[in-house]
């Protein structure tokens, strides 16, 4: 019980650090503060999605059910994430740029994840048999996850985006004056033990519906 | 181990000769494919007219008009065999994965087909600048690769679903959208005179991931 | 410096939200759990 609450101070106290304390970039001026939602939302995109993929490999090799439902698990929370992130993303560009949306690389790659992972739930949803859904939605998780790394990382690297750097810049170096990075890396834990916990009672559901089906 | 190989390749190429027969046998498909490549290039480029200087619009349409192409005509390669029940009898003699590749290079070979019609069709129509055939080729070669490999792929897991066509298109675009990216962009830097060194190097990444990946799932597809 | 009370007022009315909202759904799945 008590961790459940953790969770709920640990984010609310970093939000109110963040936002009180914490100093602007200053690259981002005001739009400072949306990075501490977007970029850890897009960060639990992509875990949630390594997590699904991980699982669908392991449903291949084992059959277990178990590994599929924290692929499907994973794959409903890393879209609802993602949609977060976009988003977000998007009120940043916004108020950066003056436009919703420019097809700019980054957004269209985040914009491309949120269509492989619609995808995989509509596949999810025309399937019937569990482990017939089980398979070919790993299959296909698998699959998609090829189209990730090149569409998160590499296409923004190739086309000049608009988009900040990452602030981690090619040496390896964090360059983030440190209140903000402490902040940061604050929300980012807080968001990954908040998308635990949401897995986990996801997990739970489908187990309990698995079982009151039979 | 060679002995293996070669009687893999013996199968593979054996399905790849029965997909070409059966396909010229009633050439259903491909007139489909093409009539639809002709009738949507028609109609995009009656919309769009003669465009001789915008390159990143005949890029962009050339892409969506054989992406469409591709989609539409992909889709039947597997629906067919679960239909005709034949994908039992070829499960006889050969492994998934055998099957598989050689649905693959039959659907690479008809999209190259169907491309040979639209593609000089669309530069005609809308009086395209000469292309840099090397480049273009390079760029449109790496992108068919994909198209072909992600289709075979998932054109073999939707048809042991129940909605087939629709959610064929919409499983298969995400998928593609790399494809799509790279390819307009590597087409429009040939028409711009400028380097496709890096879309070439993404496709052909995007391309051999792809189908790496897919030869390890193909065995899992049909388990009943 | 007013700009960030109402973000922060926000969020944290949001955060708020959702948080009780996962408790919720967790006590009903505990229910159904041991039943």
């Amino acid at each position: 019980m008590l961790w459940r609450w953790l969770i709920f101070v640990w984010i609310a106290a970093t939000m109110v650090v963040a936002l009180l304390s914490a100093p602007l970039v200053p690259v981002l001026q005001e739009t400072t503060r949306v990075l501490y939602f977007h970029i850890p939302s897009a960060w639990v995109t992509v875990l949630a999605l390594g997590w699904s993929m991980i699982n669908s490999m392991l449903y291949l090799i084992r059959r277990d059910l178990r590994n599929d439902d924290h692929a499907a698990a994973a794959a409903e929370l890393g879209f609802v994430f993602c949609v977060v992130a976009t988003v977000t993303g998007s009120i940043w560009a916004k108020s950066m740029w003056g436009s919703w949306w420019n097809w700019d690389p980054r957004e269209t790659s985040i914009f491309f994840v949120l269509l492989i992972y619609g995808a995989y739930l509509a596949l999810r949803a025309s399937i019937e048999g569990e482990e017939k859904r089980a398979r070919l939605s790993a299959i296909y998780s698998i699959l998609a996850f090829v189209a990730v790394p090149p569409l998160m990382f590499v296409v923004p690297r190739i086309y000049s985006t608009l988009h900040p750097d990452p602030i981690i810049n090619g040496s390896g170096k964090i360059d983030m004056d440190p209140m903000i990075r402490w902040c940061f890396f604050s929300m980012l834990l807080g968001f990954t033990f908040l998308y635990t916990w949401l897995q986990s009672l996801r997990v739970r559901v489908s187990r309990l519906e698995r079982r009151l089906a039979t | 181990m060679s002995n293996g190989t070669s009687s893999s390749m013996a199968t593979v190429w054996a399905i790849l000769r029965k997909e070409c027969r059966s396909e010229w046998r009633t050439r259903y498909g491909l007139n489909a494919a093409v009539l639809f490549a002709v009738t949507s290039l028609t109609a995009v480029t009656f919309a769009a007219g003669r465009m001789p200087d915008q390159p990143e619009m005949l890029s962009a349409l050339l892409w969506i008009t054989l992406l469409f192409a591709a989609l539409s005509s992909m889709s039947h390669a597997f629906v067919r065999e679960m239909e005709s029940r034949t994908l039992l009898m070829l499960r006889l003699v050969a492994s998934p994965t055998q099957i598989a590749v050689g649905k693959l290079l039959f659907n690479l070979l008809f999209l190259c087909v169907v491309e040979a019609i639209t593609v000089p069709l669309f530069m005609v129509l809308t009086g395209a600048p000469p292309l840099r055939l090397p480049q273009f080729l390079t760029i449109l070669g790496l992108g068919t690769l994909s198209l072909a490999a992600s289709s075979t792929l998932v054109g073999a897991v939707i048809a042991q679903t129940r909605s087939r066509g629709a959610l064929f298109a919409a499983v298969s675009l995400p998928l593609l959208l790399p494809v799509l990216a790279s390819g307009v962009s590597g087409t429009r830097a040939q028409w711009d005179g400028m380097p496709i060194a890096a879309d070439a190097r993404l496709l052909a990444a995007y391309a051999v991931a792809l189908f790496g990946v897919s030869l390890l799932l193909y065995d899992h597809l049909w388990e009943d | 410096m007013d700009r960030n009370w109402v973000v922060l007022g926000v969020s944290l009315m949001l955060w708020g939200l959702l948080f009780f909202w996962i408790l919720r759904v967790e006590r009903r799945v505990r229910d159904v759990e041991k039943r």
